[in-house]
């Protein structure tokens, strides 16, 4: 019955359409109302509900407090109650109603974190049995450094930086650590934000249903670096991919720990460049955190390192 | 020296010499010292040439008076909003500059004209200059000057401690200006993001310019929120019982409860982090056992309290402007109580929602998605109750109206995306981006229409003559087309994926909106032109614009209504017996409003003191040397602090009396209308008693501190 669940999706967008139509959002610059992963997808269902929820008690508010301001006003000369200040119908309406809908709300933001959790996402299992049942789920190390994406596909012995490479219709989960201060790893369209931060390690679980580019950034602030840090997101079909893991495995870079450490000092992506390693070492990623809890993996940002972007120290930084 | 620091140190002049460090040539930064030196320069030589240093130190500078402490909160609180309007400004005219990867760059900035250590700094500058600069100054400015009034109090509980904090949110703003031209400004953000604050990220001086700032503020702020709990439990007229407090009055004890419970948890965090950055440390850093979610987890439990702390007063101007305005009392009274201790009460556990993608359980995300939403219940009740106070009213559409109107319509507006906001699977998508931005710029414009409308209205009261009405009206005009063109793409941009704090906007296609903010920025700018127009066309025309009666709109409800408009310094001549709970209201219609007092009683006054401005000028000497780590100063000026405050603390300080012939004689001359005056036409022109007040008690009166 795979038809008829992508005919209830696209029924849901219908009967929703005029609050996307509202700002214009046909556009495909809208990442928010074009998810291209169920997460996304599921995220944007309980924008859905919410807003109309929310909206059964804000429109006629508004309308209310339109038409009591024209209604009302001075010259208008209408009906005055100089005296009148207390309604026991009204107090209960004006305290029941909100109290309804937050219960109802609150029932739905239950429902929306159990379905996009990024540890264990429902909405990811129960698509999971139909569609992606032959593929076991694909690991990706992600590693932030200031200011670069590393991804490492630890089973597959490959790396890259700036650059997601996925493969459609398959499980991915994410273990998620930065060397420095504190990213949010997001793909607008696919699947929402969760913190990478220093000395920790964090989850987050997806799936890309359309073969596309999509963009990556971090949400969260981290320095000066932080417009440039960006990753390109490329989800190909799952042939595809295992060509592009052979392919990655030629590169002459490889990397340990020695040569992470050396990635991992301050720099500015500035050309966005792309670095391929193949031979990764078992262990990076828990090696990472374990260095940067204990301070061993530990830079100093130079005081004068952005100041002047056309500067020699600048450039000494960016790459 | 306890910390490896970068760049030079000495003991004698602390890390003064990264001042030598080129980047202070900037056309930019040199524009605003210019700005600013020019300005400073006109005020002082304006002071020398007519000779009023000593009426300066006299009447404003050393004085007691909640009504001239509460005029200069929001003079400070007025200019620190201009000079977070110009951050702003930079900030989308660098974002409008900065598209796309062939977008030319200037002054060292690969894109626009700032690079990003300038850029971070400016925004970091904006956001905690308008929350703890403007907003939080302008709504305690307007809570002293209203607060005694209302509960028919001669003056606040503790007058010193009241100066005390005035002097220290001074000092405040003092060094985040001297941050501009001495140094540079943190470039954490307003919220000090750890661990970009440590020294290892920001290994300069301008997260020190930051924590101290943050620091003396907050402990102004502080003092502030105990006097105001003391006044209003203490310093009630008799008759004022609790339920006959006016709802402004009620919010800003909420407030001040939650200024008092929540402040000194930001004052640990900041602490904390001041032992990281000079003592070494490891509080928050992720090496050698540290948590930068403890941080987080600390600030936003004073943050987002915070939150209600300004919004809160905000909804107490609306509950006194809407039934003013439309000639009715407040619709539920007891309900709106109740709400605001509601929200209030709320407060204190929500602040979770701010970092939902950290990855915590999905039962704690529950818990403070529920909770949020919470707040959402009294805050509605509030809006249906300035509904129904409107409804089968007398409603007329004078400034403080129309900006108490359209601040209800931005609540809805901010209400509705809070509620999105608060929905963990929707946060994962937007946290971050620019729709949290305008969300909560829409709920700061709440209070920024409501502080507007209330200055609009409590403005006769204090200075005895009303704002121009048309270019009051203009004012508003433009800085609403101004909040329209600036939020609504922000929205937007949100939705379209947008996140904050980018000094390089990559993806083109944001470009038309970011220029239609851009349009709204160059509305605020006129706005504020015509903002100063009107106060100086109002002053111009104080004669005719002068207000004769005390209750300046002719339908005024509250307490402070009942004394001379302007105010006299000693606030009522014979304390005011409260019978109702719009005592005007009442007095109004049992005829009795013009009643004179049989007789009068002496009044007992406190003195003048210099003392909370020189303390606060060695509190500023402490800050400024502890940013540059020039201990021994810092030591010294400390030293010299906790003496004063001995000093002062063994100091037995009297006070002067008002005597009762005196009282009766200046009864008698400042109000000479009152037994001709009609109640129902109070803005009758050309009847004279347009002269400036006259705050000031006689200099004979004022024997120093």
């Amino acid at each position: 019955m795979k038809w008829a669940k992508r005919y209830v999706l696209y029924f849901r967008y219908l009967a929703y359409s005029p609050l996307l139509l509202l700002s214009g959002c046909s556009d495909t610059h809208f990442w928010l109302f074009n998810p291209k992963g169920l997460i996304a997808d599921t995220e944007l269902h309980y924008m859905i509900i919410d807003v109309t929820l929310m909206a059964i008690v804000i429109v006629p508010t508004t309308f209310l407090l339109i038409w009591v301001v024209w209604r009302y006003r001075e010259k208008r000369r209408s009906a005055f109650a100089p005296e009148w200040s207390h309604s026991n119908v009204i107090e209960v309406v004006v305290w029941g109603i909100p109290l309804l809908i937050v219960g109802v709300l609150s029932y739905y933001s239950w429902r929306g974190i159990q379905a996009v959790n990024p540890y264990n996402p429902h909405a990811l299992n129960s698509h999971g049995a139909s569609t992606a049942r032959s593929h076991k789920p694909l690991t990706v190390d992600v590693i932030t450094t200031d200011w670069q994406w590393l991804f490492v596909y630890p089973n597959k012995h490959i790396a890259v930086a700036n650059e997601l490479v996925v493969p459609t219709g398959t499980k991915l989960h994410l273990k998620l650590t930065s060397t420095s201060v504190v990213n949010s790893f997001y793909i607008p369209q696919i699947v929402g934000q969760i913190y990478a931060m220093p000395g920790m390690r964090t989850k987050q679980s997806f799936e890309v249903d359309h073969p596309g580019r999509y963009h990556g950034f971090s949400a969260a602030f981290s320095g000066p670096g932080f417009s440039w840090m960006d990753f390109k997101v490329k989800a190909v079909p799952p042939a595809k991919f295992t060509a592009w893991i052979k392919k990655a495995g030629t590169s002459k870079n490889t990397l340990n720990y020695a040569s992470f450490s050396r990635f991992a000092e301050p720099t500015v992506n500035i050309e966005r460049k792309i670095h391929y390693f193949s031979d990764v070492k078992t262990g990076l990623f828990a090696k990472v955190i374990k260095a940067v809890r204990s301070q061993r993996l530990h830079y100093v940002t130079p005081m004068a390192m952005t100041e002047n972007m056309h500067a020699k120290i600048f450039r000494t930084h960016s790459n | 020296m306890p910390v490896h620091l970068q760049g030079p140190w000495n003991e004698l002049f602390g890390r003064l010499g990264l001042l030598l460090i080129p980047h202070y040539n900037n056309p930019v930064i040199f524009f605003a010292f210019m700005l600013v030196t020019v300005g400073g320069t006109a005020v002082l030589t304006t002071l020398t040439i007519l000779g009023r240093w000593g009426w300066l130190w006299r009447d404003w500078l050393t004085t007691v008076d909640h009504k001239k402490i509460g005029i200069m909160y929001v003079l400070i609180g007025l200019i620190m909003l201009f000079r977070g309007f110009f951050d702003a400004l930079m900030i989308r005219s660098q974002q409008a500059l900065a598209v796309g990867p062939n977008s030319p760059g200037v002054l060292g900035a690969l894109h626009g004209y700032l690079p990003p250590f300038h850029l971070d700094q400016v925004w970091t500058a904006h956001g905690m200059i308008m929350i703890l600069l403007a907003v939080t100054p302008i709504l305690i400015g307007m809570m002293n000057l209203i607060v005694p009034l209302q509960i028919g109090a001669r003056d606040m509980a503790y007058p010193y401690l009241n100066a005390l904090g005035l002097w220290l949110t001074a000092v405040s703003a003092a060094l985040v200006m001297i941050a501009l031209f001495v140094g540079d400004f943190s470039h954490a953000g307003w919220v000090g993001l750890a661990p970009l604050t440590e020294l290892a990220y920001s290994p300069g001086v301008g997260v020190d310019y930051w924590l101290w700032s943050i620091q003396i503020g907050s402990i102004g702020t502080t003092l502030g929120s105990i006097n105001i709990i003391a006044t209003i439990i203490k310093m009630r007229a008799p008759g004022m019982k609790w339920f006959r407090l006016p709802i402004f009055t009620w919010t800003s004890m909420a407030t001040s409860i939650i200024g008092l419970t929540s402040f000194p948890v930001l004052g640990v965090a900041l602490s904390l982090l001041t032992f990281d950055r000079y003592l070494g440390t490891h509080f928050f850093t992720a090496g050698l056992g540290g948590d930068l979610m403890m941080y987080t987890n600390l600030f936003w439990i004073w943050g987002h309290p915070e939150v209600y702390f300004v919004v809160l007063p905000a909804f107490g101007f609306l509950s006194e402007i809407i039934p003013t305005f439309s000639r009715k009392p407040l619709f539920g009274y007891t309900t709106m109580v109740l709400a605001s201790f509601s929200i209030a009460g709320v407060s204190w556990l929500v602040w979770l929602h701010h970092f939902f993608t950290m990855g915590a359980s999905p039962k704690v995300l529950a818990f403070y998605s529920i909770t949020t939403m919470l707040v959402g219940i009294p805050t509605g009740v509030k809006v249906f109750n300035w509904v129904f106070t409107m409804y089968r009213g007398r409603i007329r559409m004078e400034a403080p109206m129309l900006w108490a109107v359209t601040s209800v319509f931005l609540l809805i507006i901010g209400g509705m995306t809070g509620m999105m906001l608060s929905i963990p699977a929707i946060n994962y998508i937007v946290h971050n981006s620019v729709f949290v931005v305008a969300h909560f710029h829409n709920m700061f414009m709440v209070i920024t229409y409501a502080a507007f409308g209330a200055i609009v209205f409590w403005w006769p009261k204090v200075f005895g003559f009303k704002l121009d009405e048309r270019l009051g009206r203009m004012f508003f005009w433009l800085f609403s087309t101004g909040t329209a063109l600036v939020f609504l793409p922000m929205y937007t941009l949100g939705l379209m994926g947008m996140t904050r704090r980018l000094d390089y906007i990559s993806h083109p296609s944001w470009w038309p909106l970011l220029l239609i903010e851009l349009c709204g920025i160059g509305f605020y700018l006129v706005s504020v032109f015509v903002f100063l127009g009107m106060i100086y066309v109002s002053y111009r025309d104080r004669a005719s614009n002068a207000v004769t009666a005390d209750d300046a709109w002719g339908t005024s409800r509250s307490l402070e209504w009942l004394t001379h408009t302007p105010v006299p310094f000693y606030n009522f001549a014979v304390t005011p017996i409260v019978h109702a709970l719009d005592e005007v209201a009442w007095r109004r219609e049992q005829g009795t409003l013009d009643r004179q007092p049989e007789r009068y009683t002496d009044i007992h006054m406190p003195n003048n003191t210099g003392m909370p401005i020189i303390i606060s000028g060695f509190t500023l000497i402490c800050g400024f040397s502890m940013v540059w780590r020039i201990y021994l100063l810092a030591l010294v000026s400390f030293i010299a602090i906790i003496a004063l405050v001995l000093i002062r603390s063994f100091t037995k300080h009297p006070g002067y009396v008002i005597t009762a012939e005196e009282i009766g004689e200046l009864e008698r001359t400042s109000r000479p209308h009152r037994q001709t005056e009609e109640i129902e036409n109070p803005v009758s022109m050309g009847t004279g008693g347009g002269s400036m007040p006259n705050h000031g008690a006689p200099a004979a009166r004022h024997p120093d501190y």
